[in-house]
């Protein structure tokens, strides 16, 4: 805010200058379009509705969205369902009455949120989905394209376990059942697996909601079933440090190759030098908050109908190993200024 | 200056309303009423555009929906069971009208139908296993909660694509989802209409009182010969009807097939039903109650999401209030019935005036003498507590008993009796019709009539309600003596609205105009109230113009007398200010004049109690019951009047051994019957220059 | 093993044991790879924890209450205990700390129990919830905790192995033994025994019933703790969101399958081991047969349902009988 006003005296200031001192010898010229935008900006609202806040993927998102708020002078406010898809309905059916001008949705599956969504949108409400899109498109989409994921991860593994002495045994670790972040990321697995006649998948099974304890007894049972276990394909970081911890206890740690994906916080780079896994794919995190950032403010600045633009914006993958790993950044709260 | 302030305050001031309001059955939901409003001033306070149409809509909406959930746990709560089941049952649901409209693209009443059955089908598990093979309900539902959330996502990954593919082209279907009537959303009016009939279902029939029956003590309800299994049974299938209603309505809202759908749901309402106050382990609750507990959790949840209130602080907010408003309604269940005591009795302020003399003295009106000393007994030790003794054309003699029967006893010497008739209450006042139908007053239980063959009918047992009364007046409490009209209307007296018969100690302590007089009118067999604000009206005559009455106040200790036609309509006038005792019934004597029975002495310690409240206020608070000041009813006699207020005559039995107390009396040929409450026994005294031809009651009176 | 059951009425425990013997026989029968002494030890340690759970719940459902909040208590003292650790605190220092927090949470939900005389069920309820509250506003940067260096020294009561047998079966035998001995040696643990059949008359008999339900909530915190530093050490991480689940169903489920009746005043360890085993037996084969996650839960339902049927066809529960308000 103070910023702003700031700014807005400068530009009052120099424009008097501009007008009144013409003669003055260095001209300065203020950029027109800059005080119309801040202007633009004043008031607004943007309001974030996360399936969860206190993990390192909606906390780095929010921070950056937060911090642009700050900056461009605009409101910024988040409604956490806390894991409670029904609250988040209804936290959508009363902000589609209080008529924020942007809403960015984190969406915990495919369809629940669909027909709200468009309801908001209807309403006059720019809707950016975050991380999952429903199959009902609006204003803006930022994520990663989860089935690459999986087909990156599911590369590294066929990499590693078909060399030679290699049994080719591939364990998966998926996510919820019912959760299509989880169904996208197992058809990119099958994608690269399925064609592959020297890996064989022992067992695919759902680790529930994310339970690393459940990833460490899965792995645990597999190991006494398979001790020649060459490869797994985790779905999320947070979920494999319990596979990691089956491995070590095992002492297998260095015989079967982990990949998993995640949103490159610090527990990324720390699970590939403390050898929790071997092979990471990040979808960015902060990449993906500059992304949304910018589609917050394409849409503030839209004054076609809305939903007349729809965009997609896929984040670009990055993969981490052992190799790479002292050139990455992972990134940290502290880190995202 | 202080006394006209009391008059004042004891006029006007309404003591007994607290008591009478805080004995409400419903003061029992008045905690989640508090929390309820408590939540909603706050976050109006909190939030800009809380109570917003639109936000109000939106909340109503969801409660609605939430609400048919409540209201099934609820009824499965009142059983004395539990049902866990219900998120995944909702889920199941949801999926299968989504299917059924999106997929199959069924008639909305076909989809609606197919959904309802999966409910009670899925219901009916719960029930057979729970009501039938006896299964525990926490355990077997929260088996069945897995079970069936595992079949939900078992189907919900095949079909979750195909149900977000396609959309049904129905617009009843959208209707129910976001549509409104008058404005007020579909799903509201469907809940309202439910919430009414259950309300009904729960409080005026028959299959409800079995529910509350059975939760309230399964083991009676068994030994009664309910049907305990089907009805344990049938309130899980009802559980799982209302729960399939919830879903279909938010199907229709929000069309997601998502995985989570419902997950937690058990929690929500189980917390929705017991903020309430709807008593885990049964026998408790209503329908408002799961109305209020539904509003109070989606007010609160919706109002922090609003706020934008971090996770963390919402549930310890959430836990707090839980918590907070669960105490104070265990609290309060546990002592409002101790309030209630404390309160109900609510002393007035009643200033009788002084007696001039001595009653005992002998140039009183009322010296003593033993006139009674030496009357005849009949059926000694054969009845007990004949209030009033009445006879009939052949002279046989008609008396109530404590039993709740009416003894007749056969002329001329009165020594073998009957049961007349079963009434089943204690009965007072008597009288007999022109046809010598016998009309009773009957404590509890109203007017009744017995008839020449003996046949036992309600003639009123109730009459218009007062639109101020709190306590329902409409129903007869204490009806105690009447008279006939020779047009065939009957009046009679109410003792008091707000106590029990037996419980008249109390009103006499309380000295308030708690009784009335209510007229019956056979032609058009209509109650009405005549007079209100009564002190213990008693014993009730009509009077020689036929257009009035008189009326006996007991603790008041005046006979009035009240015109209820003719030129002076609506007039009440004293005929005796200052009795010095507590009159009881009055009836016609041969001569004109009206015999009163006074049924105990005043005492100059009673006397000042009433005029001293709010001693008899703490001594009401702080003493048993039976330490409280009483009346002095150990001594009584009979007095003749005359319209003008003069006595004539007066009868005692001073040693008390024949007549300790006396409550009525009437003339017969000659002779005078004396009937005592707590007698166990009838007098016969005979009157020396009576008519001998002379009958109270009956042809002889009515024509 | 027949022996053992002669003479005895086929009750809940008895009815489990056998269905439990008969899965593990076919299992090792039909299931390759089951009946090795590696995969025994692992179906042991993927269940100690919730068996740990589940010796804590014992003792609350045999003195008549019941502990919702046991998730929330095993999740955040402990991953507060980490936190503290992690950010430099001495670890006896946080375990104390840990300890403390959990004692209190017990109280609160003893004292609303005793005192208030709210319904244990909702009582435990909304504590869990507040609870749960309390971590997410702030006690951890995020939900999921790490394993902190700092306590590496005691990271063995959860992944170590000695003598072939890892520790966490260890811990769960160790705690074992405690609650057995405090059950069935203790004077508390008698009076836990009398509350629960028959609080009226235990009052009477002079016990005072109020601190001693304070107890049970206690006891119950504190395994709930213990339980949590198991888990912690064993995944390398505490995951808070586990409130979320409907783990504390599973742990009911372990206590009463083995013969602990909700009703209270019966039962002990045993009950909870053989209720442990038959859920470990059964999530074992099955993982062992990559039955898929929602198929998991379906048999598990439906074996756990038979074993509640053919104990209510067997043993009857009676009008006469069966106590007032019991759900």
């Amino acid at each position: 805010m103070k910023l702003f006003t700031k700014a807005a005296m400068t530009a009052v200031t120099l424009l008097s200058f501009a007008i009144g001192g013409s003669a003055v010898a260095q001209q300065s010229i203020n950029d027109p379009a800059r005080d119309a935008l801040y202007a633009s900006l004043k008031d607004r609202s943007v309001v974030f509705v996360p399936v969860f806040m206190g993990l390192d993927l909606t906390e780095g998102w929010s921070k950056m969205m937060a911090r642009q708020a700050e900056k461009l002078g605009y409101k910024y406010e988040v409604r956490n369902s806390n894991f409670n898809t029904a609250a988040g309905a209804q936290t959508i059916t009363s902000l589609i009455s209080e008529k924020p001008d942007v809403l960015v949705v984190q969406n915990p599956d495919v369809q629940s949120y669909a027909r709200l969504l468009k309801r908001a949108e209807d309403a006059g409400i720019h809707v950016l989905q975050l991380n999952m899109k429903t199959n009902i498109l609006t204003t803006g989409f930022v994520g990663a394209d989860v089935v690459e994921i999986g087909e990156t991860q599911a590369n590294a593994v066929v990499n590693h376990c078909t060399g030679e002495g290699k049994s080719g045994k591939v364990l998966i670790l998926a996510g919820p059942p019912t959760s299509p972040f989880s169904a996208y990321m197992l058809h990119g697995y099958e994608n690269v697996l399925n064609g592959n006649d020297k890996i064989q998948v022992v067992s695919v099974q759902s680790t529930g909601a994310y339970e690393s304890a459940k990833a460490k007894s899965i792995t645990q049972v597999v190991l006494q079933q398979h001790p020649d276990l060459c490869g797994i394909l985790g779905v999320w970081d947070n979920t494999d440090i319990g596979t990691a911890a089956a491995l070590a206890e095992a002492g297998k740690t260095n015989d079967v190759f982990v990949s998993t994906s995640g949103g490159g916080g610090e527990l990324s780079c720390k699970g590939i030098r403390e050898n929790l896994w071997q092979h990471y794919v990040s979808y960015d995190v902060p990449g993906q908050a500059r992304d949304l950032n910018d589609l917050i403010l394409a849409a503030l600045q839209d004054k076609n109908e809305v939903g007349s633009t729809k965009t997609i914006l896929y984040t670009p993958l990055i993969e981490f190993t052992a190799d790479n790993v002292d050139q990455q950044s992972c990134w940290t709260l502290e880190s995202i200024k | 200056m202080s006394q006209t302030l009391k008059k004042l305050r004891y006029k006007y001031w309404p003591d007994h309303i607290f008591g009478e309001i805080l004995q409400k059955p419903w003061m029992e939901t008045a905690v989640p009423l508090i929390v309820l409003i408590f939540t909603i001033v706050f976050f109006s306070a909190q939030i800009d555009n809380f109570i917003s149409a639109n936000n109000l809509s939106d909340n109503f909406r969801q409660a609605a929906e939430l609400g048919f959930v409540v209201l099934g746990i609820s009824l499965v709560l009142i059983v004395g069971g539990i049902d866990l089941s219900v998120a995944s049952i909702f889920a199941l649901c949801n999926l299968l009208v989504l299917y059924c409209m999106h997929v199959w693209q069924m008639p909305l009443i076909g989809a609606v139908s197919v959904t309802l059955l999966l409910g009670a089908a899925l219901g009916a598990i719960n029930g057979i296993l729970i009501g039938y093979f006896r299964m525990r309900a926490f355990l077997t539902t929260m088996v069945t909660l897995i079970v069936f959330k595992a079949i939900h996502d078992l189907l919900n990954v095949k079909v979750a694509v195909a149900i977000s593919s396609n959309f049904p082209d129905s617009p009843a279907w959208d209707r129910m989802g976001y549509g409104a009537i008058l404005s007020i959303p579909t799903v509201v009016w469907a809940f309202g209409i439910l919430a009414i009939f259950t309300h009904i279902f729960l409080t005026r029939l028959r299959y409800g009182w079995w529910l509350l029956a059975v939760g309230g003590n399964r083991r009676s309800a068994y030994n009664t010969g309910l049907p305990v299994n089907r009805i344990v049974a049938l309130s899980y299938v009802a559980s799982g009807v209302l729960t399939a209603a919830s879903a279909i309505f938010y199907a229709a809202r929000l069309a997601s097939p998502g995985a989570d759908t419902g997950k937690g749901l058990e929690i929500t309402v189980l917390t929705a039903a017991i903020l309430g106050g709807i008593r885990l382990g049964g026998g408790k609750g209503s329908v408002m109650k799961a109305i209020l507990g539904t509003l109070i959790i989606l007010l609160i949840t919706n109002g922090l999401l609003r706020m934008a209130t971090p996770a963390g602080t919402s549930r310890i907010i959430l836990a707090t209030i839980l918590l907070l408003a669960a105490t104070l309604d265990i609290r309060w269940f546990k002592n409002r019935h101790k309030a209630v005591q404390e309160l109900y009795v609510s002393p007035a302020l009643l200033e009788l005036p002084g007696l001039s003399k001595d009653a005992t003295s002998p140039d009183s009106d009322y010296a003593p003498n033993e006139r009674l000393h030496d009357v005849e007994i009949i059926g000694l030790g054969q009845v007990e507590a004949p209030e009033d003794v009445v006879l009939d054309e052949d002279d046989n003699l008609y008396c109530g008993s404590r039993h709740g029967d009416i003894i007749r006893f056969f002329a001329p010497d009165y020594k073998r009796h009957e049961v007349y008739a079963r009434i089943g209450g204690q009965p007072l006042g008597m009288t007999f019709d022109a046809e010598y139908n016998l009309y009773v007053c009957v404590g509890g239980m109203g007017l009744y009539r017995v008839t020449r063959d003996r046949k036992v009918e309600l003639v009123t047992d109730e009459t218009n309600r007062h639109f101020l009364s709190i306590i329902d007046d409409s129903r007869l409490r204490l009806a105690d003596d009447l008279d006939i009209l020779p047009d065939g209307r009957i009046l009679f007296s109410e003792a008091t609205v707000r106590y029990e018969m037996h419980e008249w100690p109390t009103d006499a302590l309380e000295g308030r105009g708690n009784g009335r007089i209510i007229m019956y009118d056979p032609k058009q067999n209509k109650t009405t109230t005549v007079l209100r604000n009564l002190i213990f009206p008693n014993g009730i005559v009509v009077a020689s113009d036929k257009q009035s009455i008189l009326f006996a106040e007991s603790w008041n200790c005046t006979i009035k007398r009240y015109w209820f036609e003719g030129p002076k309509k609506g007039k009440v006038e004293m005929v005796i200010p200052n009795l010095p005792g507590y009159p009881d019934n009055i009836n016609r004597a041969s001569d004109g004049n009206y015999w009163l029975a006074i049924m105990g002495m005043r005492s100059q310690v009673f006397d000042l109690s009433m005029r001293k409240p709010g001693f008899r206020r703490r001594m009401s608070k702080q003493l048993p019951g039976d330490e409280w000041l009483a009346p002095n009813i150990n001594i009584g006699c009979i007095v003749k009047f005359n319209e003008a207020g003069e006595i004539l005559d007066v009868l005692w039995d001073r040693q008390g051994i024949n007549h300790p107390m006396i409550t009525s009396m009437r003339e017969h040929k000659g002779y005078l019957y004396i009937g005592g409450i707590t007698n166990n026994r009838i007098g016969r005294l005979k009157l020396d220059d009576a008519d001998e031809t002379y009958v109270s009651s009956g042809k002889y009176h009515v024509g | 093993m027949l022996n053992l059951l002669r003479g005895r009425k086929l009750d809940q425990q008895i009815i489990v044991l056998i269905l439990f013997i008969l899965i593990f026989l076919s299992f090792a029968v039909f299931l390759p790879g089951f009946i090795s002494a590696g995969n025994i030890l692992t179906l042991v340690r993927s269940v100690s924890v919730l068996g740990i759970l589940g010796l804590g719940m014992a003792i609350v459902v045999i003195g008549r209450g019941i502990d919702l909040s046991m998730i929330a208590t095993l999740a955040v003292p402990a991953a507060w205990v980490m936190t503290l650790a992690g950010a430099g605190y001495p670890p006896v220092l946080a375990i104390l700390a840990g300890l403390a927090f959990a004692i209190a949470t017990g109280v609160l939900n003893g004292v609303l129990v005793a005192y208030a005389e709210i319904p244990a069920l909702f009582a435990t309820l909304a504590v869990g919830i507040g609870i749960a509250g309390i971590g997410q506003s702030g006690l951890f940067e995020y939900d999921i905790v790490a394993w902190p260096p700092a306590l590496d020294s005691i990271s063995w009561i959860g992944r170590g192995v000695i003598l072939g047998i890892p520790y966490s079966i260890l811990a769960f035998l160790a705690a074992a033994l405690v609650v057995h001995i405090f059950l069935k040696k203790t004077r508390m643990g008698f009076f836990i025994y009398a509350l629960g059949d028959n609080l009226l008359a235990a009052r009477i008999t002079g016990v005072r019933v109020r601190p001693i339900i304070i107890l049970q909530y206690v006891m119950a915190s504190v395994i709930a703790l213990f339980a949590g530093l198991v888990l912690a050490a064993s995944s390398a991480n505490m995951d808070t969101r586990i409130f979320n689940l409907t783990w504390i169903y599973d742990v009911i489920l372990v206590v009463v399958l083995g013969g602990i009746g909700l009703s209270g005043g019966r039962g002990g360890v045993w009950n909870v081991i053989i209720g442990t085993l038959l859920i470990g037996t059964i999530i074992n084969g099955m993982t062992i047969m990559n039955v898929s996650f929602e198929g998991q839960n379906l048999v598990r339902g439906m074996v756990l349902l038979a074993a509640l049927m053919t104990d209510s066809i067997l043993n009857p529960r009676n009008e006469e009988t069966a106590k007032q308000g019991d759900i």
